[in-house]
């Protein structure tokens, strides 16, 4: 990593050079909500202009652009009693402005998901790889709570990383295409200044976290709780819809499904990004359905979240961004729903001497 | 000013970094990673039963038929160009590089479409896939397998093991129990198995006809018809999760500790490789973590039976 | 296709119109691009919009429209009798459509309103499924051209023919479009079965539930978030039966 400094028109013109020579994409603003907010999308970019570098969130992640919503996996054709199967994962190089810490963490996550293990995935490695990241900080909205699953900072996964220290930007450069890039604009080394501009700003993020979660020794909490009456109260108000698991920067459950062509002479198979809320997620070919309930399939998306699998070391892969409480119709978010069990659990210890088990 | 395009063509990407499970996996990069299978000609089509039928497939490639290797307990992505993909449980013997073969229940549309397939077409596996029943670390002890209806698929591969390995083993007792006498599959193997085998076959139907002469009611009575000893004895049991669950307790009643049973359980799966999260058990993949478990694991893996 | 053993044959097939405006039909001779290679996947026997032949073996009726009249029953149970497999072709013939708003006036009214008092016979529009047997039903306002060719082709192949079973707002998500309900919009989406890409929601109109309900939707939560939105429940109950698809949810609501 190499740190520099960057004067603000600076930073513009470089950002302008790099998506006029790219496929670029980077926050806009899309529309305005019903009380006058704006909303915000990560969507093509044409220049520097289109960009909102003072942007709050996106209301969906950039998560699409490494796992597209449907993608190709491979492809048959048929010939005379036949047929040869085509297999494509290249992908055009794309550059990617404006990602969170909680953002470039979601990603090092899927890295993690799609990578390890022995079974890489070659199609998410192939957008990896062609991905140029630009991350940028900014201060938490009311409703993060990033900071309680320690994913508010990020020091790796990223190209290039701007912190906004007043009229200028502290760079954390991270990759040698970023600095060769760089060599064309002015730029500074921090001054001791700057350094402290840098601290008093991460202080400042660190202190701004209006939401907290306590997410300690949730794993075993999940486990023992896996019975309890809360998942079907919020199942119960649970829509199905799966726009927590679209929005979501990190939920990657798929479904795979292979069609013809319409002329027959060949087919496609494609993976779908599926969300585990959606009500036939578990079922079986006889028709029997593993999780037949809202509240079975919410719980379950919590457990993948917050208890973490097995194959991903049982890491917590929720990064706090809270778009899936945003999205969520029906009210529900990750901060009511783990402080409902926290406060099951506790209200279970007080009357322990009474009443062991709970009905 | 300096083109700023990033030209890294995604064919020529570099996978080396990747921990690489087995030796022979460098092979399978180029042919698994890439969701490309080995392609498959159906040799050969054993009908079982009204529902069920044995495929003979024999890889068309000589070098991918050599690398095919698999464990007793394993299963494949068994792709039907056109109609998509299904895991099956591999039905033959390690030692056998010649077929593959697979016992198939006509179920969803991939098999239905199997079934519609004549001897001479065309499929793809991909896999092996999964973990495998432990059949060296039984080296020395009684092993007790007990089967129910399609539970035979899966039984067949550490079946041929035993025949191979025979010596190995000490009492080789099959338990096999179906709903009706016509889906007893496999009745003519039984002899083979008794004699060149050495295993002890008890068959038992829960709705007998006319022409059943055994025994009729539930797998678990069977048991009175031996005895075994729990400090020397494995187990392997497959079948639906009702039955896996009932003969399992009853063997841990018995005194045969949890982590020396072994089930195979069945779940939806679209990859087979950990990633799409179809398969999952509370926090465990069936794809990667089974399809084989002991019985300790899956008594902890929530929503498991 | 013949690298499994057997050879798929065209499908012969009929389209037929009750009372509708036949656009779902002609969405069966849209998409250009791929209408050479769709058209080879049937054999029509009949179909008075493209060709004057006419068959009457065919083995798969589409019908299109609902039931208004009585001589439409006859039709219709003639076809049924007829046909191997029958598929209600579109909203009207799924669940009454738009015609079924008719349905809450007196029927005379209906008659002076629209034929200025003419002697029409005319009764309450009701579903194909009301009258006979339906096989499968693909539901939209109009029907996508894409989803019937893709069921063409499973019915080609021998595949099993289904239909999304989760709500448009998967789709609307993948489309990264703006919630209607931050806009301060009822919008159907979250129960109204998917499949349609999200068509309405991506030009900034909410669903109306051209394609039905969902699986097993939550619509106590449904009718849940549209109070708490402090959403017109009148404007709710309006949507829902604009296609007459949520007649049960409605009964339950009131």
């Amino acid at each position: 990593m190499i740190y520099k400094v960057i004067s603000k028109p600076e930073f513009i013109s470089f950002i302008d050079a790099i998506v006029k020579a790219n496929n670029a994409y980077g926050p806009r603003q899309v529309d305005t909500g019903r009380r006058g907010e704006p909303i915000y999308q990560f969507m093509p970019v044409t220049s520097a202009g289109e960009i909102a570098f003072d942007y709050t969130a996106t209301h969906s992640s950039a998560k699409h652009l490494f796992l597209p919503f449907r993608d190709e996996l491979s492809k048959f054709s048929f010939t005379d009693g036949n047929w040869e199967q085509e297999v494509r994962y290249d992908a055009p190089p794309i550059v990617l402005i404006g990602l969170r810490p909680c953002d470039i963490n979601a990603v090092n996550i899927l890295d993690d998901v799609m990578l390890r293990g022995p079974y890489p995935s070659p199609y998410y490695l192939a957008r990896r790889r062609n991905t140029f990241i630009i991350g940028m900080d900014h201060l938490p909205l009311a409703d993060c709570f990033c900071k309680s699953m320690n994913r508010h900072t990020v020091n790796h996964g990223f190209n290039l990383f701007c912190s906004d220290i007043g009229d200028r930007y502290y760079l954390s450069i991270n990759s040698a295409n970023a600095f060769g890039f760089l060599k064309e604009f002015r730029l500074e080394e921090p001054s001791y200044e700057d350094n402290c501009n840098l601290i008093e700003r991460r202080k400042m993020i660190k202190h701004s976290f209006t939401t907290n979660i306590e997410v300690t020794g949730l794993p075993v909490f999940l486990d023992i709780e896996f019975d309890s009456p809360i998942w079907q109260k919020w199942g119960d108000k649970c829509l199905s819809c799966g726009s927590c698991a679209m929005v979501c920067p990190t939920c990657y459950c798929y479904s795979v499904e292979e069609r013809f062509d319409i002329d027959l002479k060949g087919s496609t198979r494609q993976n779908h990004l599926y969300s585990c809320n959606l009500v036939d997620f578990a079922q079986v070919a006889g028709g029997h359905n593993f999780r037949p309930k809202n509240g079975d399939r919410l719980k379950y998306r919590y457990y993948h979240h917050y208890r973490g699998f097995a194959a991903n070391d049982n890491q917590q892969i929720c990064v706090g961004c809270n778009r899936c409480g945003r999205a969520c119709l029906a009210g529900i978010n990750p901060k009511d729903v783990i402080n409902d069990l926290r406060l099951e659990r506790e209200s279970c210890m007080t009357c322990v001497s009474t009443s062991p088990d709970r009905t | 000013m300096h083109d700023l395009r990033f030209n890294i063509p995604g064919q020529d990407l570099n996978l080396e970094p990747f921990a690489l499970r087995a030796p022979d996996f460098q092979k399978k990069c180029e042919v698994m990673i890439t969701d490309r299978g080995y392609k498959c000609r159906i040799t050969n089509i054993v009908p079982l039963s009204g529902q069920e039928r044995l495929f003979l497939l024999r890889i068309v490639d000589p070098l991918e038929r050599e690398l095919f290797n698999f464990r007793p307990g394993q299963f494949l992505m068994l792709e039907v160009p056109g109609y998509g993909e299904a895991p099956i449980s591999i039905s033959s013997s390690t030692s056998n590089h010649e077929f593959i073969e697979l016992c198939i229940r006509r179920a969803g549309h991939v098999t239905s479409a199997l079934f519609e397939a004549k001897q001479g077409a065309i499929v793809s596996i991909r896999g092996p896939f999964g973990t495998a029943f432990p059949m060296e670390q039984m080296k020395g002890r009684n092993v007790l397998m007990v089967a129910g209806g399609l539970g035979i698929a899966p039984m067949r591969a550490p079946l041929f093991w035993i025949g191979n390995h025979r010596d190995w083993y000490r009492d080789v007792r099959l338990l096999y129990g179906a709903k009706e006498p016509s889906q007893l599959l496999f009745s003519y193997q039984f002899e083979e198995w008794q004699k060149v085998s050495n295993v002890k076959l008890h068959t038992i139907v829960e709705n007998p006809d006319g022409s059943w002469r055994g025994r009729s009611g539930m797998i678990t009575t069977l048991f009175d018809e031996f005895t075994f000893d729990p400090e020397e004895t494995w187990a392997i049991v497959c079948g639906p999760p009702a039955m896996f669950k009932f003969v399992c307790n009853y063997l841990d009643l018995k005194g045969i500790p949890m982590n020396r049973m072994f089930v195979s359980l069945e779940r939806r799966m679209h990859c087979g490789m950990g990633k799409c999260c179809r398969c999952m058990v509370g926090s465990t993949f069936t794809c990667l973590d089974g399809p084989v478990f002991d019985y300790w694991s899956v008594m902890n893996l929530k929503e498991a039976i | 296709m013949n690298h499994l053993g057997f050879e798929l044959q065209p499908l012969k097939i009929a389209s037929f119109d009750f009372t509708c405006c036949e656009g779902c039909q002609l969405q069966l001779a849209n998409r250009e691009s791929t209408l050479p290679e769709f058209l080879a996947l049937v054999d029509i026997r009949n179909f008075r919009e493209i060709s004057s032949e006419r068959h009457d073996d065919y083995d798969i009726a589409l019908v299109e429209g609902s039931i208004t009249r009585s001589d439409e029953i006859e039709r219709l149970k003639t076809i049924r009798a007829r046909a191997k497999m029958l598929v209600a072709f579109g909203t009207c013939a799924c669940f009454g459509g738009v015609n079924s708003l008719k349905n809450r006036m007196p029927q005379e009214a209906v008659i002076r309103e629209v034929y200025d008092g003419k002697a029409i016979e005319t009764m309450p529009s009701m579903r194909i499924g009301d009258i006979v047997e339906v096989d499968y039903g693909i539901p939209g306002c109009p029907v996508s051209k894409e989803e019937v060719e893709r069921i063409v082709v499973s019915l080609v192949s021998r595949s099993p023919v289904t239909l999304p079973t989760y709500p448009v707002c998967v789709e609307c998500k993948q489309r990264l479009n703006t919630c209607l309900f931050d806009l301060g919009e009822i919008c159907l989406g979250p129960v109204t079965r998917a499949g349609c890409d999200a068509v309405c929601p991506t030009g900034n109109t909410a669903c109306l539930g051209c394609r039905g309900p969902a699986e097993e939707i939550n619509f106590p939560a449904f009718a849940q978030l549209v109070r708490d939105k402090e959403l017109s429940m009148a404007d709710m109950r309006e949507k829902l039966a604009f296609y007459n698809g949520f007649g049960d949810y409605l009964e339950e609501e009131t």
